[in-house]
């Protein structure tokens, strides 16, 4: 049979989720189940730290019925996520072992950046809307429960986020633990985003101007989609009408708001806190129109899924953004563009030359690109210690789409760029062994591609590699002297041998 | 003018008395002469059952309202106190109408036909006087326990609902002092002996008549004074009434030290009984003079659904209809590639409910059926729908039952099968915690070529193919992906998750439906004030929802045009002006028993038609998992329509509720008869005969292969 059946799961702070999605392979995908049970695992994980002991049981309870649900459904595969609360607790892998052996359910960790940029990928799902609507200048406000992640598109790619820990159960809490009363809660909230948001406007809004918001939450989204399936009405909302809702929820008692939004009464708090969120933010941006696609983590789980096995493809290119991502943290740290295009254009032939002989795919040739640009982005700092700097920089600055590890080894490419290179077992912050296989690689690319482009006046435009038996031969036209560059390529030719077996050659054929 | 009060209890009627009206309905089919014999002999019969149940269940439970002090009026503004003073004055009124229909009309007319009911063993024949004593002595001695009463013996528990025989005995020797003895007639042995055939036709005789005949026997040293049958009727009903107001629960709770579990709360005996016996009984039994009921006649009259049961008088019985094969679905066809075809409407029990017991047993099979779930309220003894779902689980599908077990009076027997589902692998919820799941919805799941599809079954009848012979229910075969999709949200929300964003189609109860209803009147209210067409058509079993009724009145203040067709308690008052004009009410009392549920709004001329499970009754929509589902598919609603219509048109099972809150027999001058049952039964029988027709072969002729492929 050629439909695919496949489970995702959401071990979220606030809710545990199982949804089972269909891949009937004509480019889509079918939501045919789903369920969820209310866990906090939030509260324990932010106020204590680690998940109680009940909490454990109940997690483990609920995710071996949904193991049951999967076996009815005879999914072909499943993908269980956990976020901010398995992510923070101080136990994690011990929590995650658990889970194994008790449900035999395997859930990966999901790093702030991966799941954001899930969420993002199911918003991008909801394809007409999506398309329409990032046409006009766009902001992406993801609220979850420990985080808030703002991000910014600019001609449709996405090319700044930063996460806020403003998230909804957070704010909870400390509401809880302030004990506001009712009629402080509004302004406390404002106060307490805005002490965050007034930075964030100043470094990375600027005078950017924001005309559509789109909301992704476990909270006013359902409300939003709901209301939207029962009048017919278009999901996406002008600021005025969000105003509307907003007062109709501010006059109110919790079980008349629930009655009237047709909620259960516990999740009112969260609602609210969510539309202060969003209003706040709105009119920061001034954003004109607000668009919640309802859509979850689930959603995305199995959207990348579907796109693994290629049975999905989506007409727009997430590569484009993490890349444009990069692009912009080098803007920020005034790095060269031109350089970078260069060493981009280099890295590539390059490392497409190798295929046979490095054995590394698509992904490891986005961190190599990753790494092209933002080689130079320590030079902001100190011109001297480059290498720590850059490093330092690129693990500190979040690129959405990139997990905590795969971050960790675009940092190192760009380190060993210009620093010694460290083995595997002289390193404090030790890696995987693959990890450190790609680091190796990369680096020996990217740094003989920078010798290549010693001079910074981008000399060898027209390069081509071949690689013959041993040797990988570089032929450059071009009229220009480069001496100095063939030096540099000297120097740099051993790690490349050492690393690969294979030697490079560079060679310059003048046309006249 | 000033503003009406719709909620004002003058415009309700109390619904036990509204009940006492639906009764005597009932008791007015066995006063029909139009209908054969023994169908009247079984209808008098039900209202016997019927008043028991109603005496155990809301009687009981007006006695704890009393015994709590508990003074909130009900919906017609009258305190428990007033509703247990005029239901006894009604009670007592029906009870007398049983009997004299039962002494004046039937028995005679027993006899004419050729069966006598000897009614006092006073009337044997010698030779019969003779064949009963031999009788007596194989068959009944060894299974009695009589008990006397004196000071080393206190008066023995009477259980509840039994029929005994109370004595008065005097020692033989002494002629002192006149002592108490009882006797229960065993439930073990036919409470109707049938004498040897003589001249003159069949005679039968009631077992107590045997016993009191031959009293002396059991208690031997004595003389028997006197002796008469007499059977009490207790509070025994353990749990509180789903129906009551929820400050009752905590009341009661509050009073349960106080609340005299057992207490006996109808005393009948046989008229003309011994004042010092009865002295005796009531003063031992604690019962007031209201709560005695002297019988002219045998005593529980649930005895004549045995007769009916006698064999021989089939003439005098309304023919046995047979439930018809549905044209969609012929016998041995795959039912969910006819589903596939498009949705099923299923009439019972004219159409037959083995569709309903082939969808599961097909899907128990079915290598591509990944999941079966369930709900099941009462389920008949040997259910082959259990047996379907045991050998579902045993073939290594997910089958997933909820079975209730707060049904009324069937606890016991859903707790066995229960088990047994669970042992064959099921997964078996126990219904949910303060909540009746009565809503009757069957999933399959089933993996095919393009992906999973769903198979629904909705009905407004339960899963029990025994009622389904005898209830009139309308069930639905569906494969629609969005009633699909609800309905795997309903079963994840029964099995304990959040509910679902959206509800594409399917209403549920407790937390949308009465909203739902609600929306709907108004929204024929909203027409009918903007001067377009406005109708509502509503079939269900009751109607008492406050809510529900204030919102008919208010629609039919506005000019929407409504027809009710409730068959048992109506709370509402039809014809009042100004109020409820534009309301007629109707109640069909025929030889099934009316169960549908359905619901028609206009909608401005795109019509609307609902099934479902509920009844407007606060339990159905507060207190309980109901569904409410539309029927979209044009042809169905067409059909579901014309039972509508046609149960409009009855001019023969229909009474009519006028304004003085009396029902009346349906008018029906200058028309021809129309009775709705009798229609559907000759329309299912058209039908099937039609579809077989089509399905036959229809040549006897060979049709030779012309052409060969090699």
């Amino acid at each position: 049979m050629s439909v695919k059946t496949f489970a995702a799961i959401d071990v979220g702070s606030y809710e545990l989720t199982l949804k089972i999605f269909e891949f009937p392979g004509n480019n889509s995908m079918r939501e045919i189940d789903c369920v969820s049970r209310r866990l906090d695992l939030g509260t324990d994980t932010y106020a204590m730290g680690k998940i109680s002991n009940e909490k454990m049981d109940e997690l483990c309870r609920t995710l071996k019925d949904f193991w049951e649900i999967m076996r009815t459904y005879r999914v072909n595969d499943y993908k269980a996520y956990g976020t901010s609360a398995i992510r923070e607790t101080q136990n994690t892998t011990i929590v995650q072992d658990q889970i194994a052996q008790r449900t035999g359910i395997r859930v990966d960790i999901l790093s702030n950046s991966e799941q954001r940029f899930m969420d993002y990928k199911a918003a991008a799902s909801k394809v007409e809307s999506f398309r329409k609507i990032i046409e006009e200048k766009t902001a992406i406000l993801d609220i979850g429960g420990g985080s808030i992640q703002i991000s910014l598109f600019d001609n449709d790619t996405l090319v700044s986020t930063q996460n806020l820990r403003l998230g909804v159960l957070r704010i909870q809490e400390y509401l809880n633990r302030f004990s506001a009363k009712s009629f402080q809660r509004e302004d406390f909230i404002n106060e307490m985003a805005m002490a965050r948001l007034g930075t964030y406007k100043r470094l990375y809004l600027k005078d950017r101007e924001i005309r559509n918001l789109i909301v992704i939450d476990d909270y006013l989204s359902p409300w939003a989609v709901k209301k939207s399936a029962k009048d017919g009405s278009r999901p996406i909302m002008e600021a005025s009408e969000f105003d509307q809702l907003f007062e109709r929820l501010r006059g109110r008692d919790l079980g008349q708001i629930a009655a009237s939004m047709n909620l259960p009464e516990e999740r009112v708090p969260l609602v609210f806190i969510s539309a202060v969120l969003i209003r706040c933010i709105g009119q920061l941006m001034g954003a004109r129109r607000i668009w919640a696609p309802g859509v979850t983590l689930c959603d995305g789980i199995a959207y990348e899924y579907g796109e693994r096995i290629k049975l999905i493809q989506g007409e727009h290119d997430f590569e484009e953004d993490i890349v444009a991502c990069a692009v912009n943290i080098s803007k920020r740290y005034m790095g060269s563009q031109k350089r970078s295009e260069t060493l981009e254009k280099l890295t590539a032939t390059i490392f497409d030359s190798m295929k046979r002989v490095h054995g590394l795919g698509r992904r490891e040739r986005l961190y190599l690109r990753l790494a092209a640009i933002l080689h130079d982005c320590g030079k902001y700092v100190s011109l001297v210690n480059t290498g720590e700097t850059s490093y330092q920089i690129v693990m500190a600055t979040e690129i959405i789409g990139l997990s905590h590890e795969e971050r960790k080894i675009v940092a190192n490419v760009v380190r060993f760029n210009h620093s010694g290179f460290v083995y595997d077992g002289q390193q404090a912050d030790s890696m995987g062994r693959e990890a450190f296989l790609i680091v190796a690689k990369l680096t020996a690319i990217l740094r003989l591609a920078s010798s290549l482009d010693r001079s910074h006046r981008q000399k060898l435009q027209g390069l081509k590699a071949a690689l013959r038996d041993n040797q990988m031969i570089l032929t450059v036209d071009t009229q220009e002297d480069i001496t100095l560059e063939k030096g540099f390529f000297e120097a740099n030719r051993d790690f490349f041998k050492e690393v690969f077996s294979v030697e490079p050659v560079l060679k310059q054929r003048k046309i006249f | 003018m000033s503003e009406i009060d719709f909620y004002d209890p003058k415009y309700y009627t109390n619904r036990e008395l509204s009940w006492i009206l639906f009764n005597r309905r009932v008791l007015d089919e066995a006063r029909d002469k139009n209908n054969p014999l023994f169908e009247r002999l079984k209808f008098l019969s039900i209202t016997a059952s019927n008043l028991d149940e109603f005496f155990m269940i809301r009687i009981a439970s007006l006695k704890d309202m009393v015994n709590a002090k508990y003074q909130k009026p009900d919906i017609a503004g009258l305190t428990p106190a007033e509703q247990l003073e005029r239901l006894d004055t009604a009670i007592h009124e029906l009870v007398e109408l049983q009997y004299s229909t039962y002494n004046r009309a039937l028995v005679p007319r027993c006899k004419q036909n050729g069966l006598q009911i000897i009614g006092r063993h006073e009337d044997l024949t010698k030779k019969e006087a003779a064949f009963v004593d031999k009788y007596f002595e194989e068959n009944v001695y060894p299974v009695l326990t009589p008990m006397a009463v004196d000071s080393s013996r206190p008066f023995p528990l009477i259980r509840n609902k039994t029929l005994n025989i109370a004595a008065l005995v005097q020692k033989k020797d002494e002629k002192g002092e006149l002592e108490f003895a009882t006797v229960q007639v065993p439930s073990v042995l036919s409470r109707i002996v049938e004498l040897p055939s003589g001249e003159g036709g069949r005679r039968i005789l009631f077992l107590e008549e045997i016993i009191e005949r031959n009293m002396h026997k059991l208690f031997l040293n004595y003389d028997i004074v006197c002796a008469y049958p007499f059977r009490i009727m207790r509070n025994a009903d353990l749990t509180i009434e789903e129906d009551e107001a929820a400050d009752l629960l905590k009341e009661i709770e509050k009073q349960l030290k106080k609340r005299q579990w057992g207490e006996a709360i109808r005393l009948e005996v046989a008229a003309g009984c011994d004042k010092r016996l009865l002295g005796i009984l009531k003063d031992e039994l604690h019962i007031e003079e209201q709560n005695l009921y002297a019988i002219e006649g045998p005593l529980d009259l649930t005895v004549l659904m045995k007769v009916y049961g006698l064999e021989g008088f089939e003439h005098l019985k309304a023919s046995k209809f047979v439930p018809k094969q549905v044209p969609q679905l012929p016998a041995g066809c795959v039912i969910f590639d006819e589903i596939r075809k498009g949705d099923i409407l299923l009439h019972h029990p004219y159409q037959t409910f083995e569709p309903v017991v082939q969808f599961i047993r097909q899907a128990a099979r079915d290598p591509e059926v990944l999941a079966i779930k369930q709900t099941l309220y009462r389920v008949s003894g040997n259910s082959p729908i259990i047996a379907a779902l045991a050998l579902a689980a045993e073939n290594g599908k997910q089958v997933t039952v909820l079975v209730e077990l707060k049904a009324r009076f069937d606890e016991e027997n859903n707790i066995v099968w229960a088990r047994m589902l669970e042992k064959a692998g099921c997964h078996v919820i126990y219904g949910l915690v303060g909540l009746k799941t009565h809503s009757k919805i069957t999933l399959v799941v089933r993996r095919e070529e393009d992906g999973i599809r769903r198979y629904v079954h909705l009905g407004t009848g339960n899963y029990n193919d025994a009622t389904a012979k005898l209830y009139t229910d309308v069930g639905l075969l569906t494969c629609s992906e969005s009633i699909g999709e609800d309905a795997t949200a309903v079963f994840n929300m029964l099995s304990g998750y959040s509910e679902p964003l959206v509800w594409n189609k399917l209403s549920l109860a407790p937390l949308w439906l009465k909203k739902k209803f609600l929306y709907l009147i108004e929204r024929e209210e909203k027409f009918a004030r903007e001067g377009r067409p406005a109708r509502i058509i509503a079939k269900m079993n009751s109607l008492c929802d406050q809510d529900i009724i204030a919102a008919l009145y208010k629609a039919s203040a506005a000019g929407v045009k409504i027809d009710l067709i409730v068959r048992g308690i109506c709370c509402l008052k039809a014809g009042i002006p100004g109020v409820s004009k534009n309301i007629t009410v109707r109640s069909i009392v025929g030889n099934f028993l009316e169960h549908s549920r359905i619901f028609y709004f206009e909608n401005d001329e795109h019509y609307e038609i609902y099934c479902g499970s509920a009844d407007w009754m606060p339990r159905n929509l507060e207190r309980r998992v109901e569904i409410l589902f539309p029927v979209d598919r044009q042809e169905l609603k067409e059909k579901l329509l014309h039972i509508l219509r046609c149960q409009l048109e009855d001019n023969v099972k229909a009474s009519v509720l006028r304004s003085d809150g009396i029902y009346q027999k349906a008018e029906k001058r200058r028309r021809k008869p129309c009775n709705s049952q009798d229609e559907f039964c000759a329309e299912a029988a058209e039908e099937a005969q039609k579809s077989a027709g089509e399905n036959a072969p229809l040549t006897r002729t060979f049709i030779p292969e012309t052409h060969h492929e090699s």
